[in-house]
């Protein structure tokens, strides 16, 4: 399985643009593409540094023996860039312009570094609501032993 | 302490409070790489001068999700030592975080709740600058089980 590289990602959301599905294209219901990547303790480190979480828990693996984990796991909030991880360039998530307004996120049990992730995404609703345009979409994420790590939605504001 | 006396320790009302985060270019560069989230809300000053439909911003903007990031850094560092496990966290961004914004967490008890299973405690949460505009708000749950649920497998 792939490993979880985050400098292998393409960093420019206008390439790609007019590949990527519009308000009036996104199909509730219709799966996203999606493929599994592998996390390494490397890469739950340097994500946990990135979004400026320090907790020993990610990064120190004799500390997080100490705790009821057992042992390095990845931040709850990995599925924030499990999400990109995940999806390809023409994924609508990376239309510019989104505008996130909120997400909801229940988490059943820690991803541990060697874990693949695989993700399930896509549009549960779309509406218009004063003149903007909104899209609902829910993704879950599971580990190789098909264990639920976490499920969520979020509500976002296509670009017109 | 066990879980069950470190649950009953845990007042309704009692409220914990983050560190302050203060929002700068390495910050939100930091946080695109550790994201894969690159949208130009995030880095392009020109296109924030467009308009975005009905939205108009000031400049570039802080990532909605760094606001989880801090929010969930808050929670963790306070349940880990207590036994307890992050379950759930429910936000909605409520005006946007621009670059030199200082966003503090405030995570108030709302109520705690025993079950058939398990003990359950539920969080107001509200991310505030510093002006002391309320920039997101929502809840969060946390469980205190006695078998802990993100205890090893094998």
């Amino acid at each position: 399985m792939a490993e979880l590289v985050l400098e292998a990602y393409e960093n420019d959301f206008w390439k790609d643009v007019d590949n990527r599905k519009t308000w009036d294209q996104i199909i509730p219901g219709d799966l996203r593409n999606t493929k599994p990547v592998t996390l390494t303790k490397d890469v739950i480190g340097q994500f946990a540094r990135l979004i400026g979480d320090d907790n020993p828990l990610y990064t120190d693996e004799e500390f997080a023996k100490t705790t009821p984990y057992g042992g390095i796991i990845a931040p709850p909030s990995i599925h924030i860039v499990l999400m990109f991880a995940c999806t390809d360039v023409t994924d609508w998530m990376r239309s510019p312009g989104t505008i996130n307004c909120g997400q909801s996120w229940f988490y059943n049990i820690p991803a541990r570094p060697g874990d693949t992730i695989t993700m399930r995404g896509s549009a549960l609703d779309k509406f218009i609501k004063k003149e903007r345009l909104f899209a609902i979409h829910e993704n879950v994420f599971t580990n190789q032993h098909s264990q639920v790590v976490c499920t969520g939605r979020g509500w976002t504001i296509r670009p017109v | 302490m066990t879980v069950q006396a470190e649950f009953e320790a845990i007042e309704a009302g009692a409220e914990i409070t983050g560190r302050p985060f203060t929002v700068t270019r390495e910050t939100i560069a930091d946080f695109a790489l550790g994201s894969l989230d690159f949208n130009p809300l995030h880095f392009d000053d020109n296109y924030m001068k467009e308009s975005f439909g009905k939205t108009q911003f000031k400049g570039v903007i802080m990532h909605g999700m760094q606001n989880f990031a801090v929010i969930t850094r808050t929670l963790t560092d306070w349940l880990l030592p207590k036994g307890g496990y992050h379950r759930r966290l429910e936000t909605r961004w409520l005006t946007p975080v621009y670059l030199g914004d200082t966003i503090t967490v405030t995570a108030t008890v709302q109520r705690k709740l025993v079950t058939d299973g398990s003990r359950w405690v539920v969080f107001d949460i509200a991310v505030t600058n510093q002006d002391g505009v309320r920039v997101a708000a929502g809840e969060a749950m946390a469980e205190f089980a006695d078998a802990f649920p993100g205890a090893p497998v094998n």
